[in-house]
């Protein structure tokens, strides 16, 4: 372990597996809370993880984190073994999450290179103090406690041709286990000495650990073996530090029995037993784990095969040939590669689930919090997106039901009066809609306040049109302008400082939007737009001198000539470009990445209307290359670092292996 | 060769002992992640050594530990256990298992207790 | 994967007995200029290459290397020497420094060269523009080769883009 690139590998490998166990583990806990019951399967599962938890995070050396585990690992221990009747389950589940809390915040530190440095003490010592609270209720239950008093029994006699021996071990300081060593060294002597006898006799209790490391193990024996030939086997003893071995002087003794071993199972029902495990073997093997990087790995090499398959049955070599069997061949490889392609993406694709799951743990915490009862529906949580987008929509999701029991609902005895459920509801919806995911975070709250959102647009001075003119759509969507937020007070929850707006940008990062509907006393939805997926996009390609550029369609509106338009400048000499009745400004991409073309009159181009969060413009370009299913690649690391234009977003390989550049038209809008 | 058969259910603690195991010089001929799959492997492969990890799902180590044994008498079992498991780990030595590793576990520990064995 | 993992770092730890002392040696012009070999993922021929608009004029676009997009840097104009039309003999060796891969276009590349660290001195404070690349003066016979320092090559444009304000 001392290899630097292993040690790499299995912290690794700690954080997925441990995270994975928590998430595990937070899932059991909040389905166990709601059915308002353990049961033997949550708590087996629960000791199980946290067993696995300590004893992971031991061998990386995060002792609070494996102290804390093996504290709950003893507390459902306890549980599971003792089954007490009355159990408070609330205050269970809040000791496990407050550890699930501790070790996500360690696990966090350990991800970002932090020393894992966290403290549990207070909260180890709630758990030690739980327990006992557990242990006391439970002591009317006899127990049976059975302690040995390290006494040896009768003196031992020997037979007239054999000796007695005394044996003292020391075994080495920190090989653990000594009792358990101790008794694997009797079953194995057993065999092979007339009688033995030993100290501490009672070998199960930890104590008799804790006297064989303070004062070695007693043995005494009787065999017929010679001095050298004891010290032999004994000096075989595994973690044997030091052997003190002195013959005692002859005596009369009685023989003792050894017990016969247990009688095998006949070869039938071996073999059937075998099988019914085989089976089980093979049921929990169907599901494996791999690393999203080899995905995304797999994703380009399906991309290339793509790409290079219409380099092959395109190639321009076969131009004019009569080659039906060729077609044919070409034909399958197409459906082929086609349907890995398929498979790829929908391997990538995970549900919601996992993502929607997390916040019954938020909305629980939040209404104990807030003191307002809250539920969870979770709609079509089975719908499902590329893993890559997953991760970017937690955060927003998390922040909008935040809001929504913070801002949006009303205290119980507020909605009572009005005549509402008095346990208010936020709903998670997820659905398909074309390309498109919508995720729906409605409330059944008070609704958004359309009077102080333009007060407060107004003092913050985000209003670019007259109060009076602005449609209630419009003025609800204020809320994402940067630097608006209504809630003056600050609580733990919402208004962190942090507003709507991030919670627009994060969904821009995957090309996705959100939307607000509100009815005042009604409640309000948010709805969230992403994209299926991220690494394939259907594109127009487009030249502009030399550069070829790549548009998704999904912005493109409709593709024009400037002939019978109305061309317009603005007071800086932008020029404008009138489209029924609507003027759009046009960027003329040649302009803006300084590129030389000889096409520069807008009549003998194309103007392309692109459209982003409904704003509208023409990009100016040379001429249209085609439409194309395109992989989407990242720009190498070092151009993503030094460039300063938000027009790109990625880049691309065309069929001939040449490169494209993905155009971001919202960058370009900004 | 030495060839072992490594069986745990965390995929963590399979890698750690993996990784000890294959810079000194040993084969992992296969791993499992739960006992009933140990057994499978066991037959499957026939492995001079087999790490056994106590707690784990769908069949335990112990009771993993006494399939095999009962499949081959002759079989290497160590046990895999943490502090706290001494009953089961008396149990296991009582069935059949050779010796025992206690997590957390240092490098020398399980190559001196695998060595005494082998 | 560990077994992988296990021989990987052999074949690493192999590597680097063999590559160290060993320098890539291109040319520029008469100037010869070494890169350790350790850091040279291979050499190709000049590939067409795609301009990425407002970046450093010495970084001239970026290249598909079998599907990898890798940006590449015309190491004379970042060396601010003249620009020279690329021709058959120009070459783009491709360097990893960490994560990240650059080509670097020169105008050939000579040979791989041993040059033992006695052999290696630092430079003296004469040419301010390139000596901030250059870790190091190798003397091979009468000739000299400067030798490249590839991380900062990659990483200290910045610097250079403050102090040319």
């Amino acid at each position: 372990m001392a290899d630097h690139g292993q040690t790499e590998q299995m912290l690794e490998m700690y954080i997925y597996e441990t995270t994975q166990n928590i998430e595990q583990l937070e899932a059991v806990i909040l389905a166990a809370e709601n059915a308002d019951r353990y049961d033997e399967d949550s708590i087996n599962e629960i000791f199980r993880i946290m067993h696995t938890i300590k004893g992971s995070s031991a061998m990386m050396l995060f002792d609070s984190l494996a102290a804390l585990a093996h504290k709950m690992e003893d507390l459902f221990y306890f549980l599971r073994e003792r089954q007490p009747a009355f159990i408070d389950y609330s205050l269970l589940s809040d000791l496990v999450l407050e550890g699930i809390d501790f070790m996500k915040v360690e696990l966090q530190k350990i991800k970002n290179g932090d020393p894992a440095d966290g403290e549990a003490g207070q909260l180890l010592q709630s758990i030690e103090n739980y327990v006992t609270v557990l242990k006391e209720q439970t002591t009317a239950a006899a127990e049976t406690a059975a302690t040995a008093a390290g006494q040896l029994k009768t003196p031992m006699p020997a037979a007239a041709d054999s000796s007695i021996y005394k044996a003292v071990l020391h075994f080495a300081a920190d090989c653990g286990m000594e009792n358990i060593r101790a008794y694997t060294l009797v079953l194995q002597l057993q065999e092979q000495v007339a009688e033995l006898q030993y100290l501490p006799e009672d070998l199960d209790s930890a104590d008799s650990a804790e006297l064989i490391r303070e004062k070695g193990f007693t043995l005494f024996l009787r065999s017929d073996k010679s001095y050298a030939e004891l010290e032999e086997i004994l000096a075989q003893t595994l973690f044997l530090e030091r052997l003190e071995l002195s013959q005692l002087p002859a005596a009369e003794t009685a023989a003792a029995g050894a017990k016969d071993g247990d009688v095998p199972e006949t070869m039938q029902q071996l073999k059937e037993r075998t099988a019914q495990e085989t089976n089980l073997a093979a049921g929990s093997q169907a599901v494996i784990s791999v690393s999203v990087s080899k995905l995304d790995q797999l994703m380009d090499l399906v991309g290339e095969m793509v790409i290079a398959e219409s380099m092959v049955t395109q190639n321009p070599d076969l131009k004019g040939l009569q080659l039906d069997n060729f077609e044919k061949a070409a034909r399958q490889l197409h459906k082929i590669t086609g349907e890995l392609q398929d498979l790829v993406m929908s391997i990538r694709m995970v549900p919601l689930a996992t993502t929607f799951h997390k916040m019954h743990r938020l909305v629980r915490d939040m209404s104990r919090q807030l003191n307002k009862e809250v539920k969870l529906q979770l709609l079509g949580e089975q719908t499902e997106v590329d893993k890559n987008i997953i991760e970017h929509i937690a955060d927003p999701l998390m922040h909008l039901i935040r809001n929504a029991m913070d801002h949006g609902l009303e205290r119980k005895e507020e909605r009572e009066a009005l005549g509402k459920p008095a346990v208010g509801t936020i709903t998670l919806e997820a659905k398909n809609a074309g390309s498109d995911v919508l995720i729906l975070v409605k409330d059944d709250g008070r609704g958004l306040n359309k009077a102080k959102i333009l007060e407060r647009a107004q003092a913050q001075g985000l209003l670019t049109k007259p109060a009076a003119e602005m449609t209630e759509q419009e003025i609800y969507e204020l809320v994402f302008l940067p630097g608006f937020s209504t809630k003056k007070d600050v609580t733990e929850f919402s208004g962190r400082g942090v507003g709507m707006d991030v919670v627009a940008n994060n969904l821009q990062l995957v090309g996705g939007s959100v939307a607000v509907d509100s009815v005042a006393g009604e409640g309000c939805t948010f709805t969230l737009k992403i994209p299926l997926t991220l690494a394939i996009i259907d594109s127009m390609n487009v030249k502009v001198g030399n550069s070829c550029f790549t548009i998704p369609i999904a912005s493109i509106k409709e593709c024009l000539r400037a002939q019978q338009h109305t061309l317009l400048h603005d007071t800086n000499g932008d020029e404008m470009l009138m489209v029924r009745g609507v003027c759009y400004p046009i960027i003329r991409l040649h302009q803006y990445f300084a590129l030389d073309t000889p096409i520069t009159d807008l009549s003998e181009g194309i103007l392309i209307m692109v459209e982003h969060d409904k704003q509208g413009c023409l990009l100016f370009v040379d001429e249209l290359l085609g439409q194309q299913e395109v992989v989407v690649k990242a720009l190498p690391a070092y151009i993503r670092n030094r460039h300063q234009s938000k027009g790109l977003s990625g880049c691309t390989l065309l069929g001939d292996g040449s490169i494209s550049l993905i155009l971001d038209v919202g960058g370009l809008l900004n | 060769m030495t060839r072992v058969l490594v069986v745990d259910d965390a995929a963590f603690m399979r890698m750690a002992i993996k990784n000890m195991l294959e810079s000194n010089g040993m084969e992992i001929v296969g791993e499992a992640e739960n006992g009933a799959v140990a057994v499978k492997k066991y037959v499957e492969l026939k492995p001079d050594l087999v790490t056994m990890d106590i707690t784990m799902p769908e069949m335990n180590g112990l009771d993993a530990l006494k399939a095999i044994m009962q499949l081959d008498p002759q079989a290497k079992v160590i046990m895999v256990s943490a502090m706290g498991q001494e009953a089961m780990v008396k149990e296991a030595i009582m069935s059949g298992a050779k010796s025992f590793i206690i997590k957390p576990f240092k490098a020398d520990h399980v190559l001196k207790t695998i060595n005494s064995i082998l | 994967m560990a077994e992988r993992a296990a021989q990987e770092d052999f074949f690493v730890q192999d590597d680097e007995d063999t590559q160290k002392g060993k320098y890539l040696i291109f040319s520029l012009g008469k100037e010869q200029y070494g890169l350790e070999i350790k850091y040279v993922m291979e050499i190709i021929g000049i590939q067409p290459i795609t301009e990425v608009p407002e970046l450093p004029p010495y970084i001239r676009g970026i290249i598909n290397l079998r599907g990898k997009i890798v940006p590449v840097m015309d190491v004379r104009l970042r060396f601010k020497k003249e620009f020279k039309e690329y021709s058959d003999r120009t070459c783009v060796i491709v360097i990893q420094v960490e994560e990240v891969a650059m080509g670097l276009i020169v105008d050939a590349v000579e040979e791989v060269l041993s040059i033992p660290d006695s052999e290696i001195v630092s430079l003296p404070e004469i040419k301010q523009n390139t000596n901030r690349y250059i870790k190091g003066v190798g003397k091979v016979g009468d000739v000299v080769k400067l030798l490249l320092d590839c991380t900062k090559l990659l990483t200290e444009d910045e610097l250079e883009d403050l102090s040319e304000l």
